[in-house]
């Protein structure tokens, strides 16, 4: 069991519910010169602002003069709005629900079917075809040989997306292995959806690119930017999600009890306690005016938000703002995730497509005869994201 | 402070003191109006704090803006009054301020 007591509450013997937070805390790493801010009102406040610029990430090495070859997420004012405004739909609520759950339950009926035969599977594996799914249909990806391979391709071009060794000879041979890696993904992957969008248009990202006349590049970096955040994320949100559950009957008994209101605001907490991404850097472009304690921000400065702190804030959380309490949000008045999908233009723009896949994929999973987890996961620190992995956890059920 | 009403799909009624500089829908959250759920926190990406501005307040209140637009269409609400109520900001010219609550923000 890795519950323990709390650090930071003492007053209420609070428990320390986070199983991420120790790993984070000795691997997070902002970038130098950055000014760390961890109220949940200043973070808020900067991510809000229209002064302020995508930095961290590699923002501060792509060429902002061309925008139709990079992606949404290094852009920011007009340009952005236009790009996020143009698919915003595919990920509104009620197109998750009247869409994309088919997608959810069509992949889950395959998932349990193979759990039931197999009788054990790696739980990342499970997740991570939940993930690639749900994902490919919303951005397009629907013309690949098999979606195992589509994940496959994105992973190898998104896992070698930063080069960390600063050798020439070492750059060259990252860069010839990328060139291999975006060709494969463009060839097997996004041109037969071109091609197959230029005849028929539907209603997904790459029709909107093909729309627009996006370049080979733009097209590229969009559709790796909306893959790499819908699959790598949610893969280790739903095993995160799933090891609390498994561990606390009482609140997996809630969890299967529930209506969906209640199942939403169980995942939402632990989503606090476990953010997936950690770390957002913003800078300004000029000087910021603000209401609140460090959301103030100097011309061309760099500010780290922190959104693990910005969670366990206790002006927002109420006092234990490391327990798991599914009731604290409503409590307290404020949106489940709190920072967990940043905030303001650059917010998440699949959380509540990461939410639905999650609570579908547990609420099936959990309910199988005879369902355990026979194996707990390792918990890996992933430096290019910023957050973890969970690796090695193998759930069970009854055979037949 | 203002006065705000809200009126529910049902036709039942709720009157709030409104803080001035933030928005009609933090303020509805505030106040635990149920008509309002606000998923995103009030960033207009998920149109669940939807409202309805009332035909003699809609000058007041200001035409759908940019912004507004993609998840409102995604919503499929057409009525004519519509509003995201995160991206009003509540001001003094917004006393007595009257909005109803669609019956699902779905």
């Amino acid at each position: 069991m890795s519950t323990v007591q709390a650090r930071g509450c003492p007053v209420h013997q609070g428990r320390d519910d986070r199983k991420s937070a120790r790993l984070a805390d000795a691997n997070l790493a902002p970038a130098e010169n950055a000014r760390v801010v961890g109220s949940f009102a200043a973070g808020r406040e900067i991510l809000r602002s229209s002064k302020v610029r995508q930095a961290g990430a590699g923002a501060e090495m792509v060429d902002l003069s061309r925008p139709d070859e990079i992606s949404f997420f290094f852009l920011d004012g007009d340009q952005h709005r236009k790009r996020r405004a143009a698919v915003a739909g595919l990920f509104a609520p009620k197109t998750i629900v009247t869409r994309h759950r088919a997608v959810m339950d069509r992949t889950m009926d395959s998932i349990i079917a193979s759990l039931q035969e197999r009788g054990a599977a790696p739980l990342d594996e499970l997740s991570w075809q939940m993930a690639v799914d749900v994902a490919a249909e919303i951005i397009g990806l629907t013309e690949s040989d098999s979606n195992v391979n589509l994940a496959k391709r994105v992973r190898a071009v998104l896992d070698s997306s930063v080069s960390h060794n600063p050798s020439m000879l070492k750059k060259l041979l990252f860069r010839a292995l990328m060139m291999i890696r975006v060709g494969r993904f463009w060839k097997h992957d996004l041109l037969p959806v071109i091609e197959a969008r230029r005849k028929e248009p539907k209603d997904d990202v790459i029709s909107y690119m093909v729309k627009e006349n996006y370049s080979r590049k733009g097209m590229i970096m969009e559709a790796l930017s909306y893959g790499g955040a819908g699959m790598m994320t949610t893969r280790e949100f739903i095993v995160m999600a799933a090891w609390h559950l498994f561990e606390k009957p009482a609140l997996r008994e809630r969890f299967l009890s529930g209506d969906e209101e209640d199942q939403f605001a169980i995942l939402e907490e632990i989503l606090r306690l476990e953010p997936v991404a950690s770390l957002l850097h913003r800078r300004a472009v000029e000087k910021t005016d603000s209401t609140t304690r460090g959301g103030a921000m100097a011309e061309d400065e760099t500010v780290c938000i922190s959104i693990r702190d910005a969670n366990v804030d206790e002006a927002i959380t109420g006092p234990c703002p490391f327990e798991l309490d599914p009731d604290r949000a409503k409590r307290m008045k404020v949106v489940g995730p709190y920072m967990s999908f940043g905030d303001g233009p650059h917010r998440c723009p699949g959380a509540q497509v990461a939410l639905h896949e999650t609570r579908v994929f547990l609420d099936r999973l959990l309910r199988l005869p005879g369902i355990r987890l026979e194996a707990e996961p390792d918990i890996l620190w992933n430096p290019q994201i910023q957050g973890y992995e969970l690796r090695g956890a193998v759930v069970a059920c009854d055979q037949g | 402070m203002v006065a705000i009403r809200f009126i529910a799909a049902d036709g039942s009624e709720q009157t709030i003191d409104a803080t001035c500089g933030i928005s009609l829908m933090e303020n509805a959250i505030a106040n635990g109006i149920e008509g309002i759920v606000a998923l995103c926190g009030g960033n207009a990406y998920c149109g669940t704090c939807r409202v309805h501005v009332e035909p003699d307040w809609r000058a007041v209140t200001g035409l759908v803006t940019e912004m507004e637009e993609p998840m409102i269409e995604a919503s499929g609400d057409t009525h004519p009054g519509v509003r995201l109520s995160c991206q009003i900001e509540v001001s003094p010219a917004l006393e007595g301020l009257v909005v109803r609550t669609p019956e699902s923000q779905e």
